[in-house]
């Protein structure tokens, strides 16, 4: 895998020491986190519009809440600070299918169970990690917290190609059937889909997705990049086509200019920040569009 | 009768059925068969467990006794819910809708080549052709049930479970409504259908059956629905388990 990432690199910081591209493409970590920015941007975009639909945005926040006490664990249990994937995956999973169980299995309304989780999940993280700060540089957890473009290694981005690429495999046949099972789950399993099977796949799905971009996003805003860009394409789409597409490039161009802005600027901010901040402006202009545009007024009493 | 065509919808008896729910006695000995490619309507006071034996016999409740399907030429289902549950505001047009529910290929790439012209048929069978570009979830509540009742017609059903389809249509959507059923059952498939409508039920069903947690009655339109039994249809008490 390193040397098909060198093969895409090479010439890359070559034209950033030539001048043809912009000064800072001589860094290798630059690269990476725009490569990953490439992959990320329309996965969680696409992913995101399913999240929206589905009406499952507090529950991919309660996940990425979960990353966070999986960073903690994975500390703990003597994993490499920089990679605790096997805790972080191991936890996060659990979390997910452990909540979508109870959600299954006691009728509550979503947005308690999640509440519950989610109390848990901080209540854990706090614990433990007030048990391992001794043990590690804070400003480390910072990265994790809210993204470090700086971290970002050949091990990283295997996570995220895996992950994302499973995704695709899954998500796109999928696309049609998950969505129905969160319309009518009668309907749904008359047309021979399994509902709460596709409901586990699609919590696994968001679940493995918020691991794999934390290197990028951070755990704390990890959720905001499946919501904002799917919310902005929203506001400014008719069709499904659309929705699906200006989420995919509003991700994607929030991922890329949340990472080369501070850089070009010299200013020194988490990239999960500056990635969130810019599709928030995205979030604003498309409100922006639809209040201005007579092509929506109305469209939505 | 005469059926024009060799297809033939599928029977079904329900035998002894009773259901519980959370505690609650929902249905109990429920006896009554469905003729294959008839009319049959169901009726009966809100919560007398229409939808919950509907739902028992789509295989989606615990319920006890037996519900036999004794298919004919083919068996595919189609089945029009009562409500969806979803967001209003939701970019999707009534194509995509219709896309989501029938292909594999992701909505948002739009109907394939093989379900565009299967769809753009159904969607002109309901009178919804002009109304494919409109956002689904601005739809009036009559206009979403046609296009749920197009969304029943793909693949063609042999059998045909519609939840209370009327509810909201105009009456030249019940119109549309009547004639497609009609024109389906000369096809030969069996609809079995949940409706509130007696005037409707008595004009187009060829078997009516009553519920009220138990069999109220279950006979010809015009040997059941009689003034004294439709009064009793809609009185609260319903039978004991
Ligand atoms: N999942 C459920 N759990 C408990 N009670 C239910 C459930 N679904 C329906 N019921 C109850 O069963 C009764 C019948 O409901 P339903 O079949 O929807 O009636 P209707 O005849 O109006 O369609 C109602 O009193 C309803 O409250
Ligand atoms: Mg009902």
């Amino acid at each position: 895998m390193h040397a098909f990432y060198d093969l895409l690199r090479i010439p890359l910081i070559e034209m950033g020491r030539n001048g043809v591209l912009p000064e800072f493409f001589q860094y290798a970590f630059v690269i990476n986190a725009l490569l990953c920015s490439l992959l990320l941007g329309p996965v969680l975009g696409g992913v995101g519009t399913m999240v929206v639909t589905k009406r499952l945005a507090f529950f991919s926040q309660a996940v990425g809440q979960a990353a966070l006490t999986g960073v903690a664990l994975g500390i703990l249990l003597g994993e490499p600070i920089s990679a605790p994937y096997v805790s972080l995956f191991g936890f996060c999973i659990l979390f997910g299918l452990l909540m979508n169980y109870t959600r299954n299995r006691t009728n509550m309304s979503t947005d308690t169970v999640i509440g519950v989780f989610l109390s848990v999940s901080l209540a854990m993280g706090a614990c433990i990690l007030l048990y391992v700060t001794g043990k590690v540089n804070m400003h480390v957890l910072d990265n994790i917290l809210f993204g470090s473009v700086l971290t970002v290694n050949d091990t990283d981005m295997n996570v995220l190609l895996i992950i994302s690429g499973l995704c695709l495999l899954i998500g796109i046949p999928l696309y049609n059937r998950m969505l129905l099972a969160s319309f009518n789950p009668s309907l749904a399993r008359v047309r021979g889909v399994n509902a709460t099977l596709y409901d586990y796949i699609f919590i696994l799905m968001i679940t493995v997705l918020t691991v794999a971009s934390l290197k990028i996003v951070g755990a704390v805003l990890v959720e905001a990049l499946f919501i904002i860009p799917a919310a902005a394409a929203r506001n400014v789409s008719r069709s499904m086509k659309g929705f699906f597409l200006y989420s995919m490039i509003i991700a994607t161009a929030s991922c890329i200019l949340g990472i080369i802005l501070p850089m070009q600027f010299e200013i020194p901010v988490p990239s999960g920040g500056a990635i969130i901040l810019v599709a928030s402006c995205f979030f604003a202009l498309s409100v922006l569009i639809r209040a201005s545009s007579t092509a929506f007024r109305g469209a939505s009493a | 009768m005469t059926v024009p065509t060799n297809a033939m919808g599928p029977a079904i008896h329900f035998e002894r059925v009773g259901l519980q729910l959370g505690g609650n006695c929902i249905l109990s000995n429920v006896d009554f068969s469905v003729e294959p490619g008839t009319i049959h309507c169901i009726i009966g006071p809100n919560g007398g467990g229409k939808s919950s034996l509907v739902r028992c016999l789509l295989g989606q409740m615990p319920h006890t006794g037996t519900i036999r399907i004794g298919w004919g030429t083919g068996n595919v289902i189609g089945y029009v819910p009562q409500s969806l549950d979803f967001d209003r505001t939701l970019p999707m047009t009534v194509k995509d809708f219709m896309a989501m529910i029938c292909q594999n290929r992701p909505a948002f790439c739009g109907l394939g080549r093989k379900y565009g012209p299967i769809v753009e048929h159904a969607l002109k069978m309901v009178g919804m052709e002009g109304k494919r570009q409109r956002p689904f979830g601005a739809l009036s509540g009559g206009e979403r049930q046609r296009v749920l009742l197009a969304q029943g017609l793909i693949p063609k059903p042999d059998l045909l479970v519609l939840d209370e389809p009327g509810t909201g249509l105009d009456k030249a959507g019940a119109s549309i409504m009547r004639d497609l059923l009609a024109d389906l059952k000369e096809r030969g498939v069996t609809i079995l259908m949940i409706h509130h409508d007696l005037a409707e039920v008595r004009d187009m069903a060829d078997s009516v059956t009553c519920i009220n947690r138990n069999l109220v009655f279950s006979g010809e339109p015009e040997v059941e629905l009689t003034p004294e039994k439709i009064l009793n249809v809609f009185s609260p008490a319903g039978g004991t388990c």
